[in-house]
């Protein structure tokens, strides 16, 4: 691994390729923390010591690497460029003309990125605006007193809604800087960067509780981490033969031509599912307002309450729900089998068509069980450990559920770059 | 509002790169000076006699480099020698497009400008530089046309010049190669180099050292070309296509035995016809992976009947199959289908099976360019694809200005909405305009459609020549001659190509070419949109040469193949007229929308061909690499000694050592070459499935370097082992190693050709694209 990555460091353009993707990422993290014009930092600062607000507002803080809440000039992160290239990719389903733009190849291609560019400006227009009305109103921060924009004039308002939209472009910018020129996803990198970025705050709370607990914490989330490694990497490799060319020669490929089932499969996304959906009742219960009905006790004391068994079941069974439901629409047996016939594909033993789609759906369905098992698990267990990790926000916590698992797979993704680069430079490889 | 500035600020700066890396026309001020000096230097060099020209060309060769006062030397020496060999004058922009080749560019010159030239001028340029160049063009004929038309400029340059095509023996081969210039087609030059890849003594090789390529037609070499594989296959004993399958799958019904994909790209047996032919094949389970080459006799016997058509997609003659080119609508002489289709074809026309076998080795186009040290190349139509040269060959375009401007009138598309509308339109105007006498040049996109023209021309009274397959000597006859007063000829895309159309007949005088260019010059009409703007415009182009009158228009319809194919969607944007002309913008729109997306498809298939061959191609030079020093040196003697020292010392006591070394040397390139075959088919069959990996989020190609990688780091251990076993065993006489005796027998002959457009292979990369596309969904989602 070391030795890997020394090599990786060795190779001239490797390496300015990583100290390129490091660099862009320590502005980014300067940046981060740079409040914007009129925040009052010292207060916004007070105010995030007695924070106690849970749900999206936190996740979404979360994912901007806690950049969200001292509203700093990149606060929104990278979740409006995000937001916006699903709205287009969507919209190409639905906008003909979009259709076609799809399908003209490269310079198609380039105009919806650039709709998609267009798009992301407006939204973090929106969602700026939304979030420093909220923060000139005191509503950021659930009961917090201080005034976090002293001098609320609009001309100061427009001043922070100006910046941080400046600060979303250039992120955009990054993230494509990253992917052009860099290593990995600049997307998914930055957003491995900004949950990473709260390790550092999350230990030393821990650590604040005795040396012995943050000892048991830190060994609990390696074994965490390492078993998330072991399972991203799980597949059944269903082996296909494709007889279509050749004729009067053996099968060379051997063990090299199969089609992969990752253990799991569906990725993060149930869990993200799950988690929105158990905010719902939260949400309505305080739309309605606190009249003390009996269903609002039962949401506050066994919903919410994230330790509680009963929220702990509901998202557990929820996630492998919707992992089942997620695999099911976004994997189609059917279409797989058929095209696998169409061209000249079989699974030996199997015949094309629907037995070769009644034995996928087979070994899918089986090797979903495990999968979403282990979703559910990886999802719940900070759950259990409430009282150490503190604050009642699992959601919050870098070592829990969501975090763990988009930070390994971003991880793996990145190393797995990197290897593929040194593997054409003749180079052992990383996970060797 | 900053964010917005920062995006503009992007904008800007992308927009400024895009502007300066444009490929814009040659900056003429650079070459001012210089051309004023050879005008005035070349009044002197016309008082030397023809030795003295000579030896002082050969003078040039002194000189460490080609510097300005070298450069006018060689365009003085060069305009002169051009002027007394051919009697031709080479004009400035020439003389610039020869300096542009010999800074390594792709230039553009239009038809008629004079290709041929300025590329032997550079040629020479290099030459007396002490390179060897290889010239490449499209086809035999032109490459010996072209060599033996400049073969008297290069002599009074002292430049030695060779050519090599198909029928060259080994030795005129060598000779040629050995020449200052050679002129070959690429596939000639290619195959030679897989060639050389068999030899097992240094005596036979025909290549040296590759150094600099100028390619002519670079745009289709490079561009269109680039991902047919050259192939050199060998004869093995295994089985042929049987005619047993053929003969079954004949019974199949369509619909009910098997299906077809809308594009007729894909057929497939339903599950009736599997157990048809199971049973009629003795009751055999063809799907539990033991029967895979029955399996895939049967595939290749159902793609053979339900999807090629005899006369489209090719041609039966003197009992053999011919493929049909369809980009270029001619019959491919080199061209074969991967082996189990082409038997399949054979085996449906109930034809002698032609010899089949394994593939030895194979280099695409892009790879074989790649060899050279330094590549330039000329085309008409360069600025097309501009982008592509500089991405795949990392090579710049130069736009040489014409040395007279270009007045040929370009008309609107004439889009109609049924096929048969638009052939009566065309009908229509070619009659009326060959009453003038204008000559007229027809384009057409395929076999069928030119002699579907033809003979619509002739009931219309209309007498026309039809280029479609035959030799390319015979069509550049005719081709020069379509400028002829009140000719008109049909022709396939690229018929007759590198050939000027001069107004009034290739042998007509200055009063036959002054009555035609009256009646406003050659009036080119395309029969529709060719799958690029750049083959539009190469038939256009091949009107209004040196300033002639000319004229060109393209009648088209929304139910041709091209809109079909791509934009499926189209409908008219208005009601046609009773002609069935449709004049509004949104259907014209739909044809180009079609051609931008043709365009993006075969660039995407292209840039992905090319991910995939280029780590191939890579390993290809360490083994070969290897193989030379096993060639040129004791490389396999030292390693058996190694390996098997015992009986090593043995045989060296037996026979002497210098047997031995032959021995030792013919064992190792065996299986050397042996083994890499095998690996070109590992390969092979990787990559047909490789695409599945992108659904467990993988990326397909980094998934294929890794499984290539790593099958190719034992490579050079197993294949000296492999030889030590050999050495067990083998016979051992005089004249080295019996190796047939020992089971080890080389192919028992050769052969090589090109692979046509696979479709296999195209398909598998849809695909791909499909499951990525779904992915990508899924994974943004996230």
């Amino acid at each position: 691994m070391l030795s890997a990555f020394r090599s990786a460091l060795a190779t001239p353009d490797l390496r300015r390729k990583i100290l390129f993707t490091l660099m862009i990422i320590a502005i980014y993290r300067v940046g981060a923390t740079i409040p914007s014009p009129g925040v009052s930092y010292p207060n916004v600062k007070r105010c995030l010591e007695n924070v106690d607000d849970q749900g999206v507002v936190q996740l979404l803080n979360l994912f901007s690497g806690g950049a969200l809440l001292q509203l700093s000039v990149f606060a929104l992160g990278i979740m409006p460029y995000i937001t916006a290239s699903i709205i287009i990719q969507l919209l190409t389903v639905v906008i003909p003309r979009f259709e076609q733009l799809k399908k003209e190849g490269q310079s198609g291609q380039g105009k919806l990125t650039q709709f998609t560019r267009y798009l992301t400006i407006a939204l973090a227009i929106l969602q700026a605006t939304g979030i420093v009305a909220m923060a000139d109103r005191g509503q950021l921060f659930g009961n917090c007193q201080d005034p976090i924009i002293p001098n609320s004039n609009i001309f100061t308002l427009i001043v922070i809604v100006v910046t941080m939209t400046a600060g979303t472009a250039i992120i955009m910018w990054f993230g494509e800087l990253i992917t052009e020129r860099g290593i990995g996803n600049g997307m998914s990198l930055l957003m491995f960067i900004n949950i990473a970025a709260r390790i550092p705050a999350e230990g030393a709370a821990i650590l604040d509780k005795g040396g012995v607990t943050f000892a048991v914490v830190c060994v609990f989330a390696l074994l965490i981490i390492a078993s998330v490694v072991f399972v991203e990497q799980g597949q059944r490799r269903i082996p296909v033969q494709y007889a279509k060319r050749m004729i009067g020669r053996r099968m060379y490929g051997g063990t090299s031509t199969y089609l992969p089932l990752k253990v799991n499969q569906a990725g993060v996304i149930p869990v993200i599912f799950a988690s929105s959906l158990l905010y719902l009742p939260d949400l309505i219960s305080r739309l309605v307002g606190a009249d003390g009905a009996g269903w609002q006790n039962f949401i506050a004391n066994y919903i919410v309450k994230q330790d509680s068994w009963v929220h702990i079941s509901v998202y557990f069974l929820l996630i492998i729900f919707f992992t089942y439901f997620y695999i099911t629409i976004t994997f189609n047996v059917n279409e797989r089998a058929d095209e696998m016939k169409k061209f000249g594909g079989f699974i030996p033993g199997i015949r094309p068509g629907r037995p070769t789609s009644e034995y996928l759906q087979f070994v899918l369905s089986r090797i979903t069980l495990p999968g979403s098992l282990y979703l559910g698990i990886i999802a719940v267990l900070p759950n259990f450990f409430l009282e150490v990790t503190d604050s009642g926000q699992n959601q919050n916590f870098p070592f829990g559920g969501t975090a763990v698992l988009i930070m390994v797979g971003v991880g793996l993704d990145t190393v797995k770059q990197i290897e593929s680069q040194l593997m054409q430079r003749n180079y052992e490889g990383f996970l060797k | 509002m900053a964010g917005v500035v920062a995006a503009f600020l992007t904008r800007v700066k992308s927009g400024f790169q895009r502007l300066l890396e444009r490929p814009s026309t040659v900056d003429l001020k650079k070459y001012k000076d210089l051309l004023t000096s050879v005008r005035w230097r070349e009044e002197k060099v016309a008082e030397l006699s023809d030795e003295e020209l000579t030896a002082a060309a050969t003078a040039l060769r002194e000189r460490k480099a080609l510097d300005q006062q070298a450069q006018v030397e060689l365009c003085v020496l060069g305009r002169e020698a051009a002027r007394r060999a051919l009697e031709q004058r080479p004009y400035d922009m020439q003389l610039v497009g020869a300096l542009e080749l010999l800074q390594g560019r792709v230039v553009e010159m239009g038809t008629g400008e004079g290709k041929t030239l300025a590329g032997a001028l550079a040629a020479a340029g290099y030459a007396v530089q002490g390179r060897s160049v290889h010239v490449m063009s499209v086809n035999d004929y032109l490459a010996r046309r072209d060599a033996e038309w400049m073969r008297p400029v290069y002599e009074l340059l002292g430049v030695s010049v060779g050519w090599v095509d198909q029928e060259s023996s080994p030795e005129e081969r060598r000779a040629a190669y050995a020449c200052d210039v050679t002129y070959g087609a690429v596939s000639e030059i290619g195959f030679d180099v897989l060639r050389d890849r068999l030899c097992t003594s240094v005596a036979d090789l025909v290549h040296r050292e590759p150094d600099v390529a100028l390619i002519d037609e670079a745009d289709s070499v490079l561009v269109d070309e680039a991902r047919v594989p050259l192939v050199m296959a060998g004869s093995t004993d295994d089985a042929q296509a049987d005619p047993e399958v053929a003969a079954i799958v004949r019974t199949l019904r369509p619909g009910q035995h098997y299906e077809r994909d809308e594009d007729n790209r894909n057929a497939w047996l339903t599950s009736r016809g599997a157990k048809l032919v199971e049973k009629a094949l003795g009751d055999i389970d063809l799907y539990s992976g033991d029967h895979s080459d029955r399996l895939a006799a049967v595939n290749a016997a159902l793609h053979a009947q339900a999807l090629l058509t005899r006369d489209v997609d090719y041609i039966v003659r003197d009992g053999k199959v011919h493929l049909i080119n369809t980009s270029r609508g001619r019959i491919a002489l080199l061209q074969r289908w991967p082996d189990g289709l082409q038997a399949a074809v054979e085996a449906k026309e109930r034809l002698k099976p032609t010899e089949s076998g394994e593939v030895l080795d194979s280099i695409s186009v892009q790879g074989l360019i790649g060899r050279y040290r330094r590549v330039c190349g000329m085309t008409g139509t360069a600025q097309a694809v501009a982008e592509q040269l500089r991405e795949f060959y990392d090579l710049k375009v130069s736009v040489i200005p014409p040395n007279k401007p270009c007045v040929r009138v370009d008309a609107a598309d004439r889009v109609f909405a049924t096929v048969e509308q638009k052939e009566a339109a065309l009908i229509a105007e070619i009659v009326e305009a060959h009453e003038t006498g204008r000559p007229i040049l027809v384009g057409t996109l395929d076999v069928a459609e030119s002699e579907r023209i033809a003979s619509l021309l002739a009931e219309a009274g209309v007498t026309a020549v039809v280029l479609n397959a035959k030799n390319d000597a015979e069509e550049a006859a005719i081709v020069a001659d379509a400028g002829a007063h009140a000719a008109v000829t049909v022709s396939t895309q690229m018929a007759g190509r590198g050939t000027d159309i001069r107004l009034g007949g290739a042998g007509g005088s200055e009063a036959d070419h002054d009555k035609v260019a009256e009646l406003g010059g050659l009036y080119v009409m395309s029969c529709g949109h060719y799958g690029s703007s750049r083959l539009d415009n190469q038939l256009r182009g091949r009107s209004g040469r040196q300033g002639d009158p000319g004229g060109s228009v393209v009648y088209c319809s929304l139910a041709d193949e091209l809109v079909v194919q791509f934009a499926p969607e189209a409908t008219a944007g208005s009601e046609p007229d009773e002609d069935g002309r449709l004049e509004d913008s949104t259907s014209a729109r739909f044809i180009e929308h079609a051609q931008k997306v043709a365009e993006g498809v075969n660039l995407d298939i292209h840039r992905n061909t090319w991910r995939y061959t280029r780590l191939v191609e890579r390993q290809r030079g360490l083994v070969l690499a290897y193989r030379d020093d096993v060639l040129r040196t004791d490389l396999a003697a030292k390693q058996l000694a190694e390996q098997a020292p015992q009986r090593w010392a043995e045989l060296v006591e037996e026979h002497t050592a210098e047997v031995m070394e032959k021995v030792a040397r013919q064992i190792t390139l065996h299986h050397l070459d042996q083994r890499w075959s095998q690996h070109l088919a590992f390969l092979g069959d990787v990559r047909e499935t490789i695409h599945l990996r992108a659904l467990a989020r993988e990326t397909p190609i980094d998934e294929f370097h890794r499984v290539a990688i790593g099958e190719f780091r034992g490579i050079m251990k197993e294949i000296s082992t492999l030889a030590a076993e050999s050495l067990e065993s083998v016979a051992i006489t005089e004249d080295g190693a019996d190796l047939a005796a020992a089971g080890l027998s080389r192919p028992t002959s050769t052969w090589t050709y090109m692979v046509h457009d696979n479709p296999f292979d195209s398909e598998a990369e849809q695909a791909l694209q499909r499951v990525r596309a779904s992915i990508r969904k899924v994974k943004t989602g996230r």
